[in-house]
């Protein structure tokens, strides 16, 4: 296996002098180093603490969702007039997390963006992980969870009902399920090589069962590839206008309606353009720590954390225009409560929290104008951090700033979150960082087979 | 010559083809080229990942994976468009077992099309992504869990860094030592028998006994659950969550709860409220007591509705001793003797009266008002055998009755509303013109000449008495004062 030579830069700017993707490996050595990740006897100990953090966050989030089944809804802060409060904010936030992975593995696939292969699989697990989140909050404040199958329809014969399919909730049920359903099928299809590369490989008996089942007898034939490779490019010619109308039609959720500050038709591309915004940085803040703890340098390069803070900084830059443009409408529409309702939001109670959303998501990703800042890791981290922040915010402020101050003065009130709504956004934290450690240990976190197909062919002759 | 890496050589294993290593994709492409060339039909190269110019070099055919996906995709656009409109429209008498179900919003249609495009539009990605993952696996036909490649130790590198061309035994053109030859000639690295083991293929003894049990227990659930849809139960129904039977609330006629100092909640310790003194419920104001009760507008001390009331179901369980005493007092000048302002004696009143009467007072007092409702003759029946405490229905052709001093108009209306003696009110099952309605057909009925059971035996009479013919002395009304 070769090493990693320190002078190779493939961020530079000009194409003909930039390294290639991948840095000094052939095939072999592709394998090799995703495959001693899950080869390790011992896992980093950074994993251990990962992943004991995570559980216990995750037995926080168990033991308030048993608390929320057993008492109700109450027990969160949602009351009139913010009927939603924290879990359609927790919601929007993660299925916008999740987006980025459908990005990078369809959109910039179908755009043929070689440099996604290093990063798509471990960008789509954590599409599936945050989806899990996702679904968890409208999961559980439908209150009788155990009546749950009374949101698709379902004949049944004793209740003699069937959903309203006029509702945007409902299309939310459909497009998120549909969501979870396809991303699953794209992430397991586009693992199965690599799942028999570990089959191949793997020593123990338990090993060789599990892995020899789910990698379904592959054995790279070429008839087998023309076919997965046709359907690859179908999945992903699906997944692309599926995830653009996931987050249409959650905006639809609060477009649809009349509230003030909801009802703007900018809604379904300016939450796109959130989505992929939040998703990029949450892609970042993974796998900078990821390619540090396992030794990817050479396969997920400064190249590929450049280009995705320069989507970063692109998409902050398209969400400050949508926050522009709604004022801009709210003054030119004429009308008095959409004008109050956008005052209200800068200048009105919860001015902290607007001004927050605006300082992280537009004002901090413009250092990445600095080739400095978006090719450091560490530094780039950080400022992930806050972009996911400002995101959060950002939902926040939409849902809660327009409920609490709608059309009838009287009803006017201040949003007070529970601390069952504060565990419970930290619990989600835990169930998806539980996932995304166990997939680190478990599968390949790198899309073996496909770096392999975009490596130079000279690369395969020296071994 | 080819290198055996298998224990199993014997003849319990059968030649399937012969697989040759290649290191680089491009002398795999290359190989493949030639095998073309020479005829070769039967061939499949392996590579770990997909090799650009191998599908001509090997002469594979486009797939028709896109045309399944489009077939399915057109098929769900109808079952999107189709569910929606089914279950969202008054579709009942397509299947009256599961109707469909029309919500009324805001007068908008129960189907149109620009509301129904999300999820059709969800529909057709679900299905049509289903096609692509499972027609692929099909048409590769995979799973596939065993696989004589598998068995040769050098193949493990085909998902690594090696390349493979395959060519099978069953080609016409192969021929274990030229082919071998020939594949040598091309560039193989190493070339392997890959070798089929047959003895693989006899299943153990016990397997299909223990199959089909296996696949028999499967199907015990959905008949379970087939068979209770099918059947009725009278047991209730499964309560996952009976959150709903322990609400933190005081119900009716209950004690108030009790606070954490010891005190009870309310002084007087009844969970219900009674309402302000003095509060009347909406539209229960009956200000017009002609109207409302029967008794003259100028009349001054009012007698208290909850009072008859009382006195009814004191009656009831004391029995007939209070009969005597309670309406004793009562002064007859009160009520009124004509039908008050806004109630019209004509043929569509004495119809309706008719109609209430027969529904609700010809049980005990028979059609024609003569007492001798089904009711009253079971009653009678019971107390005579000492079972029930039964005051007989009177007769509306009773002397008294009858008597317009004894019983004006108002009084009637009160009998009515409140009750008398054994007779419950019905105020709150008969509205105020429906009560005046029976009163008019009672009267008329009294002008009808029919002679009450104790001046006359009628034949009308006589006959459900000599069904029981031991109540038949009780049966007989008692003269009311």
């Amino acid at each position: 296996m070769a090493t990693v030579n320190p002078s190779l830069d493939n961020t530079h700017d000009d194409a003909a002098e930039r390294s290639p993707l991948v840095l000094g490996l052939d095939y072999a050595g592709v394998t090799d180093t995703v495959c001693k990740i899950w080869e390790d006897e011992k896992m980093p100990k950074i994993w251990w603490m990962t992943l004991g953090v995570a559980l216990s966050l995750l037995a926080i989030l168990g033991a308030c969702v048993g608390h929320l089944i057993m008492k109700g809804v109450g027990v969160w802060g949602n009351n009139n007039p913010a009927y939603w409060g924290w879990p359609i904010v927790n919601f929007v936030f993660w299925v916008g997390i999740g987006h980025a992975g459908t990005l990078i593995s369809a959109i910039l696939f179908l755009f043929r963006q070689n440099w996604r292969t290093s990063i798509n699989r471990a960008a789509e697990a954590m599409t599936i992980f945050a989806v899990m989140c996702a679904g968890l909050f409208p999961g559980v404040h439908i209150g009788r969870v155990w009546a749950f199958y009374w949101l698709f329809p379902v004949p049944t014969e004793h209740l003699a009902m069937w959903p309203n399919f006029r509702s945007p909730l409902l299309w939310d049920v459909f497009a998120v399920s549909t969501y979870a359903t396809v991303s699953v099928l794209f992430w397991y299809m586009g693992m199965v090589p690599d799942i028999a590369t570990f089959r191949d490989r793997c020593k123990s008996r338990i090993g060789k069962f599990i892995y020899g089942l789910l990698s379904l007898g592959w054995t790279g034939s070429a008839r087998g590839w023309h076919r997965y490779e046709i359907a690859y490019t179908i999945l992903a010619a699906l997944a692309t206008p599926l995830v653009l109308s996931v987050h249409t039609i959650v905006s639809f959720d609060f477009a649809v309606s009349q509230v003030p500050g909801w009802h703007t038709t900018i809604f379904p591309p300016y939450f796109v353009a959130g989505a992929i915004f939040s998703g990029f940085a949450m892609v970042v803040t993974l796998l900078v720590p990821v390619r540090k703890i396992y030794g990817l340098e050479q396969l997920i390069t400064l190249r590929h954390l450049e280009n995705m803070n320069k989507i970063i900084m692109a998409t902050g830059m398209m969400v400050g225009t949508a926050y522009g443009i709604e004022f801009f409408i709210a003054w030119y529409s004429g009308v008095p409560w959409e004008g109050f309702a956008f005052y209200n939001r800068a200048f009105g109670n919860y001015w902290w929290a607007y001004w927050i959303m605006v300082t992280c998501n537009v004002v901090i990703p413009q250092v990445f104008w600095i080739k400095w800042c978006r090719t450091t890791p560490w530094f780039m981290v950080i400022i992930c951090i806050f972009v996911n922040i400002g995101m959060w915010f950002e939902r926040f402020v939409i849902t809660i700033t327009s409920l609490c101050r709608d059309f009838n003065p009287s009803s006017w009130a201040y949003f007070h979150p529970t601390w069952i709504d504060l565990l419970m956004l930290i619990g989600s934290f835990g169930l998806f960082f539980t996932m995304f450690s166990l997939f680190c240990r478990f599968l390949p976190v790198i899309a073996i087979a496909e770096v392999k197909g975009v490596m130079p062919r000279e690369h395969a002759d020296h071994h | 010559m080819a290198e055996e890496n298998q224990t199993n050589t014997n003849e319990d294993s059968k030649l399937v083809g012969l697989l040759a290593q290649f290191d680089d994709p491009d002398s795999l492409v290359a190989a493949c080229n030639n095998a073309r060339e020479a005829g070769y039909t039967k061939t499949d190269a392996y590579s770990p990942f997909p090799v650009h110019g191998i599908d001509p070099a090997l002469g594979i055919k486009r797939s028709i994976l896109p045309f399944i996906v489009l077939s399915i995709a057109l098929g769900a656009v109808c079952i999107g468009l189709g569910m929606q409109w089914y279950t969202n429209t008054d579709s009942g008498t397509i299947s009256p077992a599961f109707p469909g179900y029309p919500f009324k919003i805001s007068g908008k249609p129960y189907f149109s099309l620009p509301a129904n495009i999300p999820v059709t539009f969800e529909v057709i990605v679900l299905s049509s992504a289903f096609a692509a993952f499972f027609g692929m696996w099909i048409l590769n036909k995979l799973p596939m869990l065993s696989n004589p490649l598998h068995r040769i130790s050098r193949f493990k590198r085909a998902t690594n860094d090696k390349f493979f061309l395959m060519i099978e035994e069953a080609d016409e053109k192969f021929d274990r030592s030229s082919t071998e030859a020939q594949l040598n000639q091309w560039g193989a690295v190493a070339i392997d028998e890959c070798r089929q083991d047959l003895t693989d293929n006899v299943l153990p003894s016990w397997f299909r006994l223990v199959a089909l049990m296996g696949a028999l227990m499967l199907l015990i659930p959905p008949v379970v659950i087939f068979r209770s849809m099918g059947m009725t139960n009278r047991a209730p129904r499964l309560h996952f969550m009976p959150d709903m039977d322990w609400q933190e609330k005081s119900k009716t006629q209950t004690v108030a709860p009790t606070m954490v100092d010891g005190e009870n909640l309310f002084l007087d310790m009844r969970a219900m409220r009674a309402p302000v003194e003095g509060s009347v419920a909406w539209d229960h104001l009956n200000a017009d007591t002609e109207m409302h009760q029967g008794i003259k507008r100028d009349y001054k001390a009012v007698t208290s509705v909850s009072t008859k009331t009382g006195s009814a179901l004191t009656s009831l369980t004391t029995g007939q001793e209070d009969d005597a005493a309670a309406p004793a007092e009562e002064d007859l000048s009160k009520y009124v003797t004509a039908f008050p302002v806004g109630i019209e004696v004509n043929a569509e009143l004495l119809a309706r009266g008719q109609n209430r009467f027969n529904i609700y007072c010809s049980v005990c007092h028979g059609y024609s008002g003569n007492g001798d409702g089904l009711v009253n003759q079971r009653a009678v029946a019971l107390a005579g055998t000492g079972k029930a405490t039964w005051t007989a229905a009177k007769s509306l052709h009773d002397p008294i009755v009858k008597d317009p001093a004894q019983n004006p108009l108002g009084r009637l209306f009160d009998t009515i509303s409140n009750g008398r003696s054994m007779m419950g009110p019905y105020k709150s099952q008969i509205s105020v013109e429906d009560r005046w309605a029976i009163v008019a057909y009672v009267k008329a009925l009294q002008e009808t000449g029919i002679k009450p059971p104790g001046s006359e035996v009628s034949p009308a009479a006589k006959t459900p008495a000599d069904e029981a013919p031991e109540a038949d002395d009780s049966a007989i009304p008692k003269p009311t004062p």
